[in-house]
This record gives C-alpha cells, structure tokens and sequence, in this order.
C-alpha cells in the first residue's frame, strides 16, 4: 500500500533531515515507528504523504510509492485522495471557522455531490461524537478534542492510507486511548496506517503491530551530578485561588501548600485549568485569592521560572550560549557548564536554537529559565511533550537536583510515568478541583480518585508499576 | 510585570441574534463600501448618515459591538482629535474622527455577522479565484490569533526579563533593537502557523481542480431591501455635492 526505497532527505539549510530507510506500510495492520528526538520521524512521516518533495525543498533520494502512484510523479491533491495525514499540533492545522466546516472542507476537495458531503460529514460527527459542537470554533476546543477533529477531517474522505505524526503527544490518557481505539478499528477495516511517536507504550501489545525503530544520531547523554547550593526553605500558599477566563471559571476558591524540596505533579484532563493554575502562581494571571512564600523572614511574593509549553514563543538569539545567557549580568559559568551538558545540549551550544528539534528546543527554553536562578523553583508545563526516553530521563535527574538543592519544582503532566517520579502528585477533577492529592504512589493507587477525574489509568501503565513493585 | 486577562481573545465575535446575521455576505460586503464611500462627503452630510447609521446598528442589535471595537481606537481618536483641531481647525478634527469612527464601525459590522468561511464564499461568487478567496479568508481568521501569540510572547519574554523597556518614547527609541526578542518568535510563530495550515490543506486535496462548493449563496428579500436602501441613501447624500 504504502512502499518507501532508500529515502533520504536533507534539508537545504539544516544539513540534516532523514539518513536512508526503506520501509513498507501494509494494509490491516498499525505500524509504528520510533526513534530518538531529531532522528527524522516527521520529515519521513512527510515523504511518505507526498509533502516532501511537493512543498519542501530539499535533497531526496529513492522513491516512495502510494498505491501505486509514485508520489514525486502525481500532483498532491491525487496523493490526498489515497491517504491522509494528521499533524502533531491539532490546533495548528484548523483552518476553518466552525466544526463542520473543518470537515466539509476535505469532502469539498474531493468534488463529491452535496448530498453525499452530507452523509459522510453527518457520519463523521457522529462516529468522533463531535454532533453536539458542530458549530463550534474549532480553536475553542480542548486539545483531545481538536485531535479527535483532525482524524474525523481525515477520515471523512474515507483514505486508504493514514499517516500520524505523534499523534498522541498532547492528549491525556484518556483521550490517547480513545484515539488509539479509533486507529485499531480504522486499521482493522483493511487501511494502512502509519504512526510516529514516542510514546508507544500506548501500542505494545496490540496484534498486528508492526514496530520500525529508527536510529538516532543522539548519543547516550551522561548526567553530570553537581552540588547546586541549598537554597532557605520556604513554603508556597494558595489561598482562595479564583481565576475566571471570559464566562467560565476555571479555578475555583483553591486552596494548597507546597513545601520546598519537592517535585510536585499536578495530572488531569485537558482543558482543566493547568496551565492556568501555573500561570498563575507565576503572576502572569488575573486571579483572585494570594499566592505568598512563607519564608523564616516573613511572607514574600512568588519568584519562579516558567518553561511554556512551545519553546518557539522564546527563542531569538543566534546559539544555544546567547540563547541561556542573555541579559544576565554576570552569568555563574560554571553553572552553564553543567547545565547545558545535563540537559544534553553541550554539542549544540553554538547552534541557533530555531534550528533544532522541538525536543531540544524544550530543553534549551528549561536552560534559560534555570540560568536565571529564580529564587523558589521552577513551573514547568508539560515538560516531557516532544521528548525521548533518554531526554526524559534526564529531566527526571535534573528535577531532583533542583529540588534537593531546596527548590520548588512544579509541573503540569498528561505522562503518568514523569508524573510517578514526583514527590506529590495533584490530581484535578473535570472542574479544577483538587480530587486527590498526596504522596505520588499512594495518589496512583487511589483507583476512584482516578475514576472520578476522567482520566484512565492505561493497562501499560499498571502493569509497569506491579512490575517495578 | 503587567498581568493579561488571558483567555480574552480580541477577535470579534458572531452575534447570532442580528438580522444580518442571515444577510448575504455580498450584500454586506456591498453595504461595507458603500459606508466607505459616505466617509469622503462633507461634515454636514455625514452628520445625517451617522444618524441613519446609528439607527441602522441599533436594528441590527449591533451598537454594542461597534460601540467595543470604535472604545478600542480611543487613544488614537481623542490624539487625531486634538492634533487636528490644534494644527488645522475643529471642522477638521470632528470630521477625521467621524470618518475613522464610521471605517472602523463597518468592520465591526462585517465581521460581528459573517464568518470567514462566508467571506471567502462572498469572494468565490464575486469572481476572486478561490485560491486567493481561501486565503483571504484564512488571514482575516487568524487575526484573533496572532493576537493571542503576541500577548503570549509577551507574557515569555517577561518571566525571563527579556522583555524590551518602552515604558516611554525615549525608551522605546533608545531600546528598539531589544525588540527583536518579540519581532523574532512572533514570525517565527506565524510563519510556522502558515505552514502548518499549508501543510493540512494540502493534505485535504486543497489543489484539486474537482473542487466544489458545498454551501450556496442566494439573495433574499432582506438582502434586496438593504441594498435598494442603501443605494437611495446614497444618491440622495451625493445629489448635487
């Protein structure tokens, strides 16, 4: 169905892309294909659906071949009539103003006539439940949502071949399973589907899984330890926190104490208010309530770094070094040493940071934010999306150097695995309520506290923790 | 550090209940150039056709979202007003500020009633190519967005003291080249939209030549009412200038 021969693709400014790989995609079966951050996962992901060469300049070599059309040899449209691609970034390939648009727009696209549009977009809204949102702004909806859209936009023309580039990366673990359900039934109908992403724990065990890892150029990153300098103790207070976005209120009259010295998770589904809760305590928030840090000397106001989600929104400088060291007077050097070699970033300090993976880019915008020393922690949103094992391993080292060394580190996450490591873990309910909270195991055993917030704790999940137990 | 209401957008949105809201996009793209024509008239005529302006908001149920968008050009108005009124005359100042007043108020009107999937439908009928039409379209539905990334860069370059000091004019000029931590990630940001929407449309067969229109447009008795009105209204503003 789908046949790729010795492809390569290299970039016309990066230097890299894909090193040669031949692989092929059979019908009725899910194949999945892994690899170390930068490896080339999208930039195959994209010759296979024809993007590469058609959009992309560049160097490719080989040939791939989409039921039967060779794709450099037909226009893009004939490729999209076979096979369909969903992105990593859902809310980044809406364009369409309301739900059904999103869907209309492909059927339009395949010239089919008015009624028969109408049938398939009535069947998708009801097969990806999206009926009850059908007018919606696509950009108002949560991120499972939107990636439940993205599929239904797709599969609404009905391909013979589906392409996913992490299509799981931001959704919790409910919604990954649910997406994961939909994709076995798709593949089990006789389609082809090809999947790239790092978290494949979800697939393992399924039948007919056809797993492709591809190699890396990443090397194994050592982990330097280093004896940061303890910092006071402190303890952060959340009292009555309210903070209302438009018409809705997203956390309502919360209350919480964190001690320094701690990692502290806080899980729960899309579109809870996470994020919100963070941005709060890093005073970028209208909110309502106090947010103080009770130190031996009195109360004093929230100083901690926040690492967004898109590094994108940070980077500007022409390396790595200017990137972590700018503005800072007199940058402690010896703490960039270690820091930029722990976050495995040592081989691209000269580097412009806009010219690396989104998973490195993570990295670097964590760097810049540590270089600064905030003086209570750290505020991280989703720091495991985009990132290999390795990587994520190495986050989970640094963390707990930090906060050994006194800081408060926080951090929203849909990764139950980076979420196991913490000390605390704050589980939300669907209203932003706080449904547990306590010691990270005892939170993980607590299977209705889990029940009640919606999220699914996946069979891979569990049977991983009686494993290490 | 200044805290944003975040979750606020400024993009305007659909006020489903005004009866434009069933108007054909055409007519009111045609109601749109017909305001901008009205500007170029004397104060005294444009007096009159604010009055008929205002009653035709009102109608609409349309007074409150114009009303928001003309608040938001205040700073811009009350200086225009006093520059004018200081270096030419006060006739001058009152009709520069009704021009801008009555442009900015059919922007509102545009797009308080009709989504950008109608505008490029509008554009198709009226002879746009569709490749041209669809992209139009796209740009006007991305301005909310852009505006939530720059307060989101912002909001980035802030929590890492990165964020240019214009607090005044000579700051602004003097500091201008720290501007760059902003200019960069919001094209950076946009241009990775743009080809992200590139990349999904193509992928949905955007280039395909049997391409058809699932929706329609057709003129009804509402549209043929406001454009006959319309069209009245403006031979008697510009009868005998």
């Amino acid at each position: 169905m789908l046949r790729a021969n010795q492809i390569s693709f290299r970039y016309p400014q990066e230097g890299h892309g894909l090193s040669p790989i031949s692989l092929n995609v059979e019908r009725g079966r899910i194949t999945l294909v892994t690899g170390p951050s930068g490896c080339g996962k999208s930039t195959l992901a994209r010759c296979l659906m024809g993007l590469i060469p058609h959009l992309y300049n560049g160097e490719m070599t080989g040939e791939v071949w989409l039921n039967g059309y060779r794709t450099d040899e037909v226009p893009m449209w004939q490729l999209a009539e076979k096979a369909g691609m969903v992105f990593q970034n859902p809310a980044a390939q809406m364009l369409a103003p309301t739900v059904e648009d999103e869907i209309i727009f492909g059927l339009e696209n395949l010239g089919w006539a008015h009624d028969e549009i109408t049938i398939r977009l009535e069947t998708a809204l009801t097969d990806f439940n999206l009926a009850h949102m059908r007018h919606r702004n696509p950009q108002t909806l949560s991120g499972g949502e939107q990636q439940r859209l993205a599929l239904a936009a797709i599969l609404a023309r009905q391909p013979d071949a589906l392409i996913l580039d992490e299509p799981l990366s931001m959704l919790d673990t409910t919604a990954a399973t649910e997406l994961i359900a939909y994709l076995q039934k798709f593949a089990v109908s006789g389609k082809a589907l090809v999947m790239f992403e790092h978290r494949h724990e979800y697939l393992d065990g399924l039948p007919e899984l056809h797993h492709i890892a591809l190699d890396g150029k990443e090397r194994e990153t050592e982990f330097l330890s280093a004896n940061l300098s303890a910092r006071e103790r402190f303890k952060l207070n959340i009292d009555q926190l309210q903070v209302q976005l438009g018409k809705r209120e997203v956390i309502q009259n919360l209350d919480l104490e964190m001690n320094s010295g701690q990692i502290v998770a806080i899980v729960g589904r899309n579109g809870v208010g996470k994020t919100t809760l963070l941005r709060s305590l890093a005073g970028l928030q209208k909110h309502d309530g106090k947010v103080t840090v009770n130190t031996a000397h009195g109360n004093e106001t929230p100083n901690f770094g926040i690492a967004f989600q898109n590094p994108d929104l940070q980077m500007f400088n022409a390396s790595v070094r200017d990137e972590m060291l700018y503005r800072l007077p007199n940058p402690d050097l010896n703490y960039f040493r270690w820091l930029i070699s722990a976050l495995g970033l040592e081989r691209y300090e000269n580097t412009p940071p806009l010219l690396l993976s989104e998973g490195e880019k993570k990295r670097v915008a964590l760097g810049l934010v540590l270089m600064r020393q905030p003086a209570h922690g750290l505020l991280l949103d989703e720091p495991s999306l985009g990132q290999d094992q390795l990587h994520k391993t190495i986050l989970i080292r640094l963390l707990r150097t930090l906060a050994d060394a006194g800081q408060l580190v926080i951090m929203t996450t849909h990764d139950l695995t980076l979420a196991s490591h913490a000390d605390r873990l704050i589980l939300l309910g669907p209203g932003g309520e706080v449904i547990a909270d306590g010691l990270s195991d005892a939170v993980l055993n607590d299977s209705s506290a889990w029940q009640k917030s919606g999220i699914l704790l996946p069979d891979w999940f569990l049977r991983g923790r009686m494993e290490s137990q | 550090m200044r805290v944003s209401p975040a979750g606020r957008s400024r993009q305007l949105a659909l006020v489903e209940d005004s009866p434009l809201r069933h108007a054909d996009p055409r007519t009111k793209l045609f109601l749109s150039l017909a305001v901008s024509l009205v500007v170029m008239t004397s104060i005294e005529r444009l007096l009159i056709f604010l009055a008929v302006y205002v009653l035709f908001l009102l109608w609409a149920r349309l007074i409150i979202p114009t009303v928001e968008h003309i608040w938001r050009l205040k700073w811009v108005l009350i200086l225009l007003f006093f520059f004018d009124w200081w270096l030419i005359s006060l006739d001058h100042a009152i009709l520069i500020c009704l021009r801008l007043i009555l442009l900015t108020g059919v922007f509102a009107l545009f797009f308080s009633t009709t989504n950008t999937r109608e505008l490029g439908l509008a554009l198709e009928k009226l002879r746009v190519p569709y490749r041209y039409a669809f992209s139009l379209s796209l740009a006007f539905q991305s301005l909310g967005l852009l505006d939530d990334e720059w307060r989101t860069i912002r909001e980035a370059q802030s929590s890492r003291g990165a964020l240019p000091n214009v607090s005044s004019f000579w700051k602004f000029i003097t500091n201008v080249g720290d501007l760059i931590s902003l200019t960069v990630p919001a094209i950076v940001l946009t241009t990775k939209r743009a080809w992200a929407i590139t990349e999904a449309s193509y992928a949905r067969g955007f280039d395909s030549p049997h391409r058809v229109s699932y929706h329609s447009l057709s003129f009804t008795r509402l549209d043929t009412l406001l454009v006959t009105g319309t069209m009245i209204l403006l031979i008697l503003l510009f009868w005998r200038r």
